[in-house]
């Protein structure tokens, strides 16, 4: 029944969305856990809809039924005989409990499918949410040691990525859509996230839990890629920023503001409260997916975060052109 | 039985004192009615705020923090403003006329719970007034309320409201399941109880074992916030997900206690309009019975995403689709009486009861697919959930609600509503409502998000956001029409007398208004429609006396008469009362010895409300030993 | 009616202190210049907001001000203690903060310092667990160059 009717479930629901095949949606499932998932919701929509149709039908009849009959000035009947009726009750209520039987068979099997899934772990990540991005930390497998990023994961297809899940302030929740379901990341708690992506290319994932003022600028970008490409990525992330640079950049990013909250590695520039800019450039998107990286982008949200994201811990920093002008090159040359 | 034929004993003191001195379960329902009323408008128009930020992306007509202080108070409105005193007022309403009584059991405390109800009322929406308003949705999640990530008084506000409106809730509740337990007609045993006064019952149980939870809960982040307790904090051996177990346990029968009474309203119009007693009334007690103890063990199907053990979810996935089997069932009865009946009349109040079926069984299959856990983790936290909520709560407790308004509005006022313009407040309503909510069902499930105040053009959600808004705007416009409705109906609509409908339950066997004492008799049943079993005319038991207040009480399970209790008449003290309680909960957020200090005018007030008025009894059951 | 009006006037100047004191300002304003003195009027805006004193308390723990100013420290570093050495008023605490921290002193950005300011000041008034509150829930917060993880 699943793959053919899932697909055939699937068309049609593009067919009324539109925006069906997107970066961000359970409906265009790239990944082991989403699909399971989808082909669970396709049973349920079958099974509900069976039943709303019933009940709807029954509802209908009824009401042309009783049409034909005398309207309001009618005596009441009090002492009604039930016909056909407590059989259809007793049909009703067995058609429900069967279908709810086979809803939570149905979910029992697609939990424990995952839950296998999630014993197959390989690489070791570490994502913690913050106010108002997400910190990404890779184990390097060679040297132990661990990689920061921000706001941007990258995920080797056909393996399965065991993300530990933890909140430096308040609840928030990952949820990357088209690869599989969310998991809140709650402080003091220890949660975790199997992702089993299966399809290479773009996707975006969103914070998924009222977490303040900027909850709604709490996406990351996700990469799935090859293996190799992987690794390269991993490896490339590894290396700290080049040394040297404009002197009026340095003087405000290594030794100035910036260095206050964020960190570049290879530089003065050692703050942890902020997102680590080591490989800002390398990135997709700005400030948590609200803004596409690009000169422009970062140079305004230096200039002034709060006209961009209301509510960021991030101060304007007041800069002559000049400065911001280096202090644009000097972040967009670090890939 | 005419209006002019009014007990003096029973009549209320004149004017402003008259007013706030009323124990009459009447007047302080209709007011309680009248109050709630006005606060849905004003949660809706929050709600249309909301959906003209979100008709289109980065609209930019509202900033975050006005958006999140829109959807935190659109919520706590409805759910605690709204939703569960609207229907506790349609109770203390109905249930001494359905019971042919002439008091509800603890009629001062039927006012004390209104006091506090407004209490509620000003305690959120002063503050809102001054720009203070609370701004974390409507169950404020530690450690977002926490002491360091929400600073000031938002957070206690929020929590202090609860407070008043618990107390309200757990005051009527009290009320209504005291009369209906110990003060029917002879002859209506449990048995041949009304499935309304059933459904009144069972909701006011589980008010009782329910709100406490949410109670404890605000006081505990209170305390945390005030006095350095770490009940969620982590760095002092507190948890967060303490909060949600118990802010659950009670949010989940809570939205239980607000559709149970619209079964209620359901099982009544049904039989009415199709002119027969209820299919399956055993079978609906039953299913009623179990929603009320199912409620209580479905709690965590909130929380699938914390990351509980997955055997754990999975329990709660078998218990949050068992529940619906009940409901399913009682779906199936209505139907069937319908079916079943001696021909129908389109008139509105039934009209509500189709739209409900409608509606109200969508939402149901659409809490069914979220009761999956391992799919509700795609599903949770985004519109789909909020697509499912609005579906239960609007289908199946507001559209019974503004049936149940229609049916007895000629009951409570003596005139009725127009018929042609309730009939399209419905279909504005009806329509404007799935318009509005079904979309979001798609949005959803494309990816976007609860309580996001913004979203950009790229994620494609757009079309199906105003298209929402649009069927928002519609349904609001609807709503407006039904309340003028109401209002020009109350001046020129058309003269009800006692029985409009040709309705099987006791109300109808008085006048409209009823007079305030009711019924000049007690009526004697001896099944669950007594106004058709007996169409000659009801037997009735004489000896109430006309000169003082006294009702009747009977014994739990076969409603024997037991005796005659005198029924307090018109008192300030719960007015008093009231205004001491309030002057504590609102100073309890400055500092904790107002909990000290406030208590002494509350039980100063309390003694006074309680002094007794009459000797001790020496005779008959109440009967102690002589002095 | 002079008195009932005046009573009035009272009671919405009293209403209107009540919410600047809750008012929260998200959105993008410019950056802010050094206080011009002790009695800078901007300074209510920023000591008598909870949300700006909030804030200042967070980037105390942010920039790792614990580290020398923490709960339990005696002496000239402990700001609790009500003997300010280099003045108590808004434009001495903001100098202090400023200029007497070497590098970071002056990497601090000028609206983060006037929060800074209004909480340091606010201090020795503030009840010490109420300090200690904002503290605990901090805790999985980064301070400075150290962070060791989120709480688990």
């Amino acid at each position: 029944m699943g793959r053919t009717a899932a697909m055939i479930r699937t068309l049609f629901l593009c067919f009324l969305l539109g925006g069906c095949a997107g970066v961000q949606t359970p409906l265009d499932p790239a990944g082991l856990q989403s699909a399971q998932l989808l082909s669970l919701f396709g049973l349920m929509l079958w099974v509900c809809g069976v039943a709303y149709v019933l009940v709807l039908g029954f509802l209908g009849w009824s009401l042309w039924r009783a049409r034909r009959r005398i309207a309001a000035e009618t005596a009441p009947e009090v002492n009604p005989v039930h016909r056909g009726l407590s059989r259809g009750l007793w049909g009703w209520t067995a058609f429900v409990a069967t279908g709810l039987l086979l809803l939570a068979i149905a979910s029992f099997l697609t939990d424990w499918t995952l839950a296998r899934a999630e014993r197959r772990g390989a690489i070791e990540v570490s994502v913690t949410g913050h106010q108002w991005w997400w910190r990404i930390q890779y184990r390097d497998p060679a040297s132990g040691q661990w990689i920061e990023t921000a706001n941007e994961l990258h995920l080797p297809q056909d393996r399965t990525t065991l993300i530990r899940l933890g909140a430096a302030d308040v609840i928030h929740s990952f949820w990357i859509p088209n690869v599989a379901g969310k998991m809140d990341v709650i402080p003091g708690r220890a949660n975790q996230l199997a992702l089993t992506p299966r399809r290479a290319g773009w996707f975006r994932g969103q914070c998924a839990e009222f977490c303040g003022p900027q909850h709604a600028h709490m996406a990351l970008d996700v990469k799935v890629e090859s293996p190799a490409e992987f690794t390269a990525w991993l490896a490339a992330q590894a290396k700290p920023a080049a040394a040297g640079g404009d002197p009026t950049a340095l003087a405000v990013v290594t030794a100035g503001p910036c260095a206050a909250c964020h960190m570049i590695r290879g530089t003065d520039a050692k703050g942890r409260v902020g997102p680590d800019l080591t490989h800002l450039a390398s990135r997709r998107s700005l400030a948590a997916g609200t803004l596409p990286m690009s000169r422009g982008a970062v140079q305004g949200w230096v200039a002034q975060p709060r006209a961009i994201k209301p509510g960021t811990m991030m101060p304007p920093v007041p800069l002559s052109g000049p400065q911001a002008d280096a202090v644009s090159r000097y972040l967009m040359a670090l890939k | 039985m005419s209006p002019d034929n009014t007990l003096p004993a029973w009549t209320d003191p004149p004017g402003l004192w008259g007013f706030l001195t009323t124990v009459d379960h009447k007047r302080i329902a209709a007011r309680y009615v009248v109050t709630t009323i006005a606060m849905m408008f004003l949660a809706g128009m929050l709600a249309l705020d909301m959906r003209l930020q979100l008709s289109g992306p980065d609209m930019g007509r509202m900033g975050p923090q006005e958006y999140n202080e829109s959807f935190s108070l659109h919520g706590s409105t409805m759910m605690f403003l709204v939703a569960v005193p609207v229907m506790e007022a349609m109770g203390l309403w109905l249930v001494p006329l359905m019971l042919g009584q002439r008091n509800v059991a603890f009629p001062r405390l039927s006012a004390f719970s209104y006091w506090l109800y407004l209490g509620g009322i000003l305690m959120l929406w002063v503050p809102h007034a001054l720009g203070i308003t609370p701004d974390l949705g409507w169950f404020e999640y530690a450690p977002l309320s926490g002491p360091a990530y929400s600073p000031g008084h938002r957070a206690d506000i929020w929590a202090q409201m609860i407070t008043f409106t618990e107390v309200a809730a757990l005051a009527a509740s009290v009320n209504l399941a005291a009369t209906i337990l110990k003060m029917r007609p002879p002859g209506m045993s449990l048995a041949r109880m009304p499935m309304f006064l059933w459904a009144m019952l069972i909701a006011s149980l589980m008010t009782i074992f329910a709100l406490p939870a949410v109670m404890l809960v605000t006081s505990m982040l209170i305390a945390d916030r005030m006095v350095s307790t770490h009940f969620f904090n982590v760095a002092g051996g507190g948890d967060p997900l303490l909060f949600q177990h118990l802010f659950w346990f009670f949010g989940h029968p809570e939205v239980y206690i607000i559709f149970i009474p619209a079964v209620g309203f359901v099982s009544s119009i049904v039989e009415t309009f199709a002119r027969r007693p209820l299919f399956g009334y055993r079978f609906m007690v039953l299913a009623l019975v179990a929603i009320g103890v199912l409620a209580f063990g479905l709690w965590v199907h909130h929380m699938f995403a914390v990351g509980l053990p997955r055997i754990g979810n999975a329990f709660y996935t078998a218990a949050s689709m068992l529940i619906a089997l009940p409901a399913g069932i009682q779906i199936f009865c209505w139907i069937a009486t319908l079916w079943d009946g001696r021909g129908i009349r389109f008139a509105t109040p039934l009209l509500w009861v189709i739209g409900f079926i409608i509606t109200f069984v969508i939402g149901g299959l659409t809490g069914v697919m979220a009761a999956a856990a391992p799919l509700d983790l795609q599903l949770t936290d985004t519109y789909f959930i909020v697509a499912h909520f609005h579906y239960v709560l609007v289908g199946g407790a507001m559209f019974p609600l503004f049936g149940a308004f229609a049916y007895w509005y000629p009951k409570a006022t003596g005139r009725l509503m127009s018929e042609r313009w309730g009939k399209i407040a419905f279909a504005l309503i009806f329509g404007g409502f799935n318009l509005g909510f079904f979309p979001m069902h798609l949005l959803g499930l494309m990816g976007m998000p609860r309580r996001i105040y913004t979203y950009g053009p790229e994620m494609g959600w757009g079309t199906l956001n105003l298209v929402a808004t649009i069927g928002v705007a519609i349904a609001i416009l609807g709503g407006v029409i039904f309340v003028a409705n109401a209002w020009i109906s109350y001046w020129r609509g058309r003269p009800a007398g006692a029985d409009p409908w040709g309705g099987p339950t006791l109300e109808w066997a008085t006048s409209s208004p009823p007079p305030p004492h009711n019924f000049d008799w007690v009526p004697v049943v001896e099944g669950f429609t007594p106004l058709w079993d007996a169409p000659e005319g009801l037997p009735v038991m004489t000896g109430l006396p006309e000169d003082r207040r006294k009702v009747m009480i009977t014994s739990a399970s076969t409603a024997t008469a037991e005796y005659l209790q005198g029924s307090p008449g018109p008192s300030i003290w719960p007015l008093i009362a009231g205004l001491a309680v309030s002057v504590m909960f609102v100073g309890s957020i400055f500092t904790p010895w107002a909990v000290a200090i406030g208590a002494v005018p509350i039980g100063a007030a309390l003694t006074a409300w309680f002094w007794p008025k009459r000797k001790r009894a020496t005779t008959g059951p109440l009967g102690g030993r002589p002095a | 009616m002079g008195k009932a009006r005046g009573r009035m006037l009272l009671g919405v100047l009293f209403a209107l202190a009540a919410c600047s004191k809750e008012s929260r300002d998200l959105e993008a304003s410019q950056p802010m210049t050094t206080p011009s003195g002790p009695s800078d009027p901007r300074a209510v805006a920023f000591t008598g907001n909870a949300f700006q004193v909030s804030q200042g308390g967070r980037y105390f723990s942010w920039y790792g001000c614990s580290s020398c100013h923490g709960d339990d420290v005696t002496g000239p570093l402990d700001l609790g203690d009500r003997r300010w050495l280099h003045g108590n008023s808004i434009d001495q605490v903001y100098a202090s903060i400023a200029g007497r921290h070497g590098r970071l002193g002056g990497q601090i950005q000028s609206e983060q310092l006037w929060q800074l300011s209004a909480y340091v000041q606010q201090l020795p008034s503030l009840a010490p667990e109420r300090r200690r509150r904002q503290d605990n829930d901090q805790k999985g917060e980064p301070q400075g160059a150290q962070w060791g993880g989120p709480l688990r």
